[in-house]
Order: C-alpha cells, then sequence, then structure tokens
C-alpha cells in the first residue's frame, strides 16, 4: 500500500480501529484462502474481537455505531489484501443487518443485534432466486400467515455468506399481507425447522466467501419478525440495497489500491529495452489512467456514503456501484497487462485481483439493468440535474445543460416509448454518472490527494461525459440494425421485437 | 370515463405485462402491490397503450399512476385534450 493514497478518517476512534484492521489485514494470507475456497476459522474470530461485525449496529445493541462513510473506509482497508473477506464482512454489515436496525421491532432488535454484532450471528440476505435476478418483483418464494406465524416457502440462489449465516433476511411475496403482488421482508434464524442450505458455489472469484442457494420448505416464523411494513418488503428492499451497494463501492477502491500498488511495484522495477517499463510513456499513460480513476472512485463513494437523505442515498448508490465496479475491472484488467505474463499468473497476486472484482459489476443490481432505471430516472426527473449543487468543476455546468437539453430532446421525441430505447437510456445514464463522479472528485478529491492528478482525473471524467451525450445520435440510427442481426442471430423474433423505427436522428 | 373498448385494450396491456388473465385484472388494483408492476413496468404499459391507441404520452404525466383507473383516466385525458397520430416518417 502507498500511504499517500490510504483512506482516512475524522475521529481518533475510527482511526484506532483502521490501524488494528491494518495490523490485522497483515497476517491475512488471501491467496491462501482463495485456493482452500475458505478462511481460517481464525480469521472470522480475530475479525470478530475487533468487532468488524459490529461496524453499523448501533451502540445500545453492542456495535460500534459506525456511520456509513467510516464503515466503507473499513471495508475499503480490508479488500486492499482479502476481497473476499471485504465481501463477507461487507455483507453483514449492509444487506446481513440494515432491514433489522432500521426496520425490526424492538424486541426484535433486543434478541437479534448483539448476536449480529458479536459476529457470532453473522447476517445474509436472501432475495434472488433462479427466476428472479435483476428482475426482484418476480420472486416465487411465498410468505403467508397461519395461525399467530408465518410460513414460508421457496428457494433462494445466491446468497452471500449462505453457508455460515445465523440469520436471513429473506424477501418474499406476501399476497396477504398487502396485495396480490405485494412482498415483505421477513427475519429467518437459519436454525429454524425446513431451513436448508445447499452446498457453496464454485465461483470465478471471491472464492473464500461462501455463496449458497438456501431452500425454505414450510418454515415456520413469528409475525413480529415481519420487517418494516407488511407488503413494502421491495420498498425496504431498495433502502437496504442502498447500503449494500455503496460498501461494495468501497470494497472497489479497496482493491483498486491494491492492484495499483503491485503494479507501481512492478513498473518500476522491471527493465525491457534497457529501462524500466514504468519509463516508457505509454506506461505512464496507463498508470496515470489507473492513479485518476482510484482517485474519481475514492471521492465518489465518500460523497455517496455522506447522504443522510435515504432518498439522495437510493438514488445515488446505484451511481456508485456501477461506476466503482466499471472502474475497478479496468484497472485490474490493466494491472494485470502491466504485469505481463506474470499477471496471468496466480501468485503474483494481480490476476486475483481481476477475478475478485468481476462479480461486482453483476450482483447488487447488474449494471445493464442499473444503468436503464438510471437513464428512465434521469429522463423522467421533475427537476433539471443538480449535480452542480456538489461544488462543480470549470466545464460541468455546460455539459450538465447539455445533459438537460438531451432529456428534453429524447422526452419531446419519443414520450414514454423511450422506455423501448435501453441503449440511448444507458448513454444518458453514464453521462449523468462521469458527470456526478467529476463533481464529487472535485468537490472531495483534493483532500486526499495530489491536485495535478485530481484535475486529470476531472477533466477524463467531463471527457467521458461528453462522449456519451454525443453518442446518442448514433445509437438512434443503430437500433434498427441492431435489431434485425439480433433477430438473424436467435432465429425466432425476440420477444419484444417492434416494427421497424424509419426514423433517423438528424 | 373510459370507452369500454379503450378499457378492453388498456386491461389487455396490463395483462400482458403483469402476466396474469385479463379477467382477473380490476379498476382499484394497484399496478405496484397488487399486478406486481415497478416503475420501469409503468413506463412499458404506457408505451404499448401508446402503440395500441396510436396516441402521445407525455413521461412526466405517466409517473403519478398508481391504479388501473388512474391509467385508464389518464389515458382519456390525454384522448379528450385532442388524440393524435403518432408521427409517420
Amino acid at each position: 500500500m502507498f500511504p499517500r493514497f490510504e483512506p482516512e478518517v475524522a475521529d481518533d476512534d475510527a482511526r484506532a480501529l483502521l490501524a488494528e484492521v491494518r495490523r490485522f489485514m497483515r497476517t491475512v494470507d488471501a491467496k491462501a484462502a482463495d485456493d482452500a475456497s475458505g478462511f481460517p476459522p481464525a480469521v472470522l474470530d480475530t475479525a470478530r474481537s475487533l468487532g468488524l461485525f459490529a461496524l453499523t449496529i448501533p451502540s445500545a445493541h453492542g456495535g460500534l455505531g459506525l456511520s456509513l462513510e467510516t464503515a466503507c473506509v473499513v471495508i475499503d482497508t480490508i479488500a486492499t489484501v482479502d476481497r473476499s473477506l471485504a465481501i463477507t464482512i461487507g455483507l453483514h454489515a449492509g444487506l446481513g443487518t440494515r432491514a433489522v436496525v432500521e426496520l425490526a421491532t424492538s424486541a426484535v432488535q433486543d434478541v437479534w443485534l448483539p448476536r449480529l454484532a458479536a459476529g457470532t450471528c453473522v447476517g445474509a440476505f436472501a432475495a434472488t432466486e433462479s427466476g428472479a435476478g435483476s428482475d426482484l418483483m418476480a420472486v416465487r418464494t411465498t410468505l403467508a400467515p397461519s395461525g399467530d406465524e408465518l410460513v414460508l416457502d421457496g428457494e433462494k440462489s445466491f446468497v452471500t455468506n449462505g453457508g455460515f449465516a445465523g440469520v436471513f433476511t429473506v424477501l418474499a411475496r406476501s399476497p396477504a399481507l398487502g396485495g396480490e403482488r405485494a412482498h415483505s421482508l421477513v427475519l429467518v434464524p437459519a436454525d429454524s425447522a425446513g431451513v436448508v442450505v445447499g452446498r457453496e458455489e464454485k465461483k470465478l472469484g471471491i472464492r473464500a466467501s461462501s455463496t449458497t442457494t438456501v431452500r425454505f420448505d414450510g418454515v415456520r416464523v413469528p409475525r413480529a419478525h415481519v420487517l418494516g411494513t407488511p407488503g413494502r418488503g421491495m420498498d425496504h428492499a431498495h433502502d437496504v440495497l442502498a447500503w449494500g451497494r455503496t460498501l461494495m463501492a468501497a470494497g472497489c477502491v479497496g482493491t483498486v489500491r491494491a492492484a495499483l500498488g503491485a503494479t507501481l511495484g512492478h513498473v518500476t522495477t522491471r527493465r525491457q529495452f534497457g529501462r524500466t517499463i514504468g519509463s516508457q510513456p505509454a506506461s505512464r499513460e496507463h498508470v496515470a489512467t489507473m492513479a485518476s480513476k482510484l482517485c474519481a472512485m475514492d471521492a465518489l463513494v465518500r460523497y455517496v456514503a455522506r447522504q443522510t437523505d435515504p432518498r439522495m442515498l437510493g438514488a445515488l448508490s446505484p451511481i456508485a456501484k456501477v461506476f466503482c465496479s466499471e472502474e475497478a475491472f479496468a484497472v485490474c484488467d490493466q494491472a494485470v497487462q502491466l504485469h505481463g505474463a506474470l499477471g496471468f499468473l496466480e501468485p503474483f497476486g494481480v490476476a486475483r485481483m481481476l477475478r475478485d472484482c468481476r462479480v461486482t459489476r453483476i450482483f447488487e443490481g447488474a449494471n445493464d439493468v442499473l444503468l436503464v432505471r438510471l437513464g428512465l430516472a434521469r429522463a423522467t426527473a421533475k427537476e433539471s440535474w443538480s449535480g452542480a449543487a456538489m461544488g462543480a468543476p470549470s466545464g460541468a455546468r455546460d455539459l450538465a445543460a447539455r445533459l438537460d437539453g438531451v432529456v428534453d430532446r429524447l422526452r419531446a421525441r419519443y414520450g414514454v416509448n423511450l422506455v423501448r430505447h435501453q441503449t440511448i437510456l444507458q448513454h444518458l445514464a453514464r453521462a449523468e454518472m462521469y458527470l456526478s463522479a467529476a463533481c464529487a472528485t472535485w468537490s472531495r478529491g483534493f483532500t486526499t490527494f495530489d491536485a495535478t492528478l485530481v484535475q486529470l482525473a476531472v477533466e477524463d471524467l467531463l471527457t467521458r461525459a461528453g462522449h456519451h451525450l454525443d453518442a446518442i445520435g448514433p445509437a438512434e440510427a443503430r437500433e434498427d440494425r441492431v435489431l434485425a442481426i439480433t433477430e438473424r442471430l436467435y432465429g425466432t423474433p425476440a420477444a419484444d421485437a417492434r416494427p421497424a423505427n424509419t426514423e433517423v436522428s438528424p | 370515463m373510459t370507452t369500454p373498448d379503450t378499457r378492453t385494450r388498456i386491461v389487455a396491456a396490463i395483462a400482458k405485462i403483469a402476466e396474469v388473465e385479463p379477467s382477473r385484472v380490476t379498476g382499484a388494483q394497484r399496478l405496484r402491490e397488487d399486478l406486481g408492476m415497478d416503475s420501469l413496468g409503468s413506463l412499458e404499459l404506457l408505451s404499448l397503450i401508446s402503440e395500441e391507441l396510436k396516441i402521445d404520452l407525455e413521461m412526466e404525466d405517466a409517473m403519478d399512476i398508481v391504479t388501473v383507473d388512474d391509467a385508464c383516466a389518464f389515458i382519456e385525458k390525454v384522448r379528450a385534450e385532442g388524440e393524435r397520430l403518432v408521427p409517420q416518417v
């Protein structure tokens, strides 16, 4: 790790905790855990003793009561060494416990939060199913009243921490609790009769973390275990996901710190053609870009994690999630490339960093789907882009005005039919994402990073935002050809085929 | 009040997106809680209706629709303000 790139925190207690975490992480062998597809018991025991399962649980229930921002710094620090451990602890701190902290009755909190804080009970979140990934409204697990209790039936897939969780927060359809297609969140102890945990999945990355299916066969839980308002489970799930996505983004920042650190060590020592590879201008370009991405990711996560308004956190966390997952993969990929053949070999570590971050573009909301939703949110927003409130750098205000102008044009042209033009929506979302990252970097980057690096990062982000606005016209013109090509490739008409659109963008 | 034919076509569109039988769709049902349609689904519904009925629907007005009756009333309001054909190129 490079001291000038280490995350900082404001107060002394958090600083002391970070120092303990860094000392602990020096003892963690990420490669061994990856090879073994699991942690030695001592690793999780030490994590418990340091309070790493108590990060976001209120102190009244034995937790550390950290803010989301400080919890993000802890996850970032863990991820610089071991992404699997960061995922395990981060999932517990976010999706695994947030609904209990925010929505459970005080009686349920009194029973479960102390155990969750102690880490003797690890939390997990069970929402995804084989037929319901990005489309959570399609979940088929049911929660139905039965006397004084509720009965849960269904199967969940890809449950992180599933193999050793003590309690699950489960998203289920609950027609009797709020409407035919209403959903509820319910807390389910793992030792309940009828809970069946499947085998560990073999994964491309984060191999030391636990990922299982979990089946619920007539599991009975007290009615008091419903979290929040019965029937509003989907809204509650989105609120919880906001924490989960922000913590995940923080983990991406940590991975990038590690990838950049490894790369700097390699390019300043490896010699080819009579000089270090880092002294080559092309390599300098790559390394500077990697550093600028770290700068932007760190600033954006800080900005998002500081949001106290749940609606703002809900609106911004997908932006942080998509941005950081994509930038992390790009940085890790570049790290492998700059390491040459060594980057492709497991012992050197950057290959594992690349494998570990791949899933972040998939889980907690697949990026393609999030981008469509972000684009729609921008297209349907009643107010114009307000990113300038973050403190806009030069050039950002013009881009913001351009973004608003494009939105007006698309609304006028397509009306509600804009929902069918997903590529256009994704370009719109990316323009907003890079603009948001630029403003966050400008307003927060100077406290942590070199001024020249911040300026480079901001320029790059504004350029990328502009490119995506430029790309909307050509994307409109491409749509029919893309439709025709994929129909031929699929062999049969796609289920959502539309009549050919003969309009051409001016 | 929505004409019977228009209402039938709106209900058919709702049933298609919500993946339910048209006979099970009632006016008081909420698009989200009762029919499982989130904001994306609601916009897809309106897009489908826009194509079916050959009318332009403004995006801004579409976001306040909660029930099936709301959807029917909204469509009827647009028609009453002057039915327009979708631009032909």
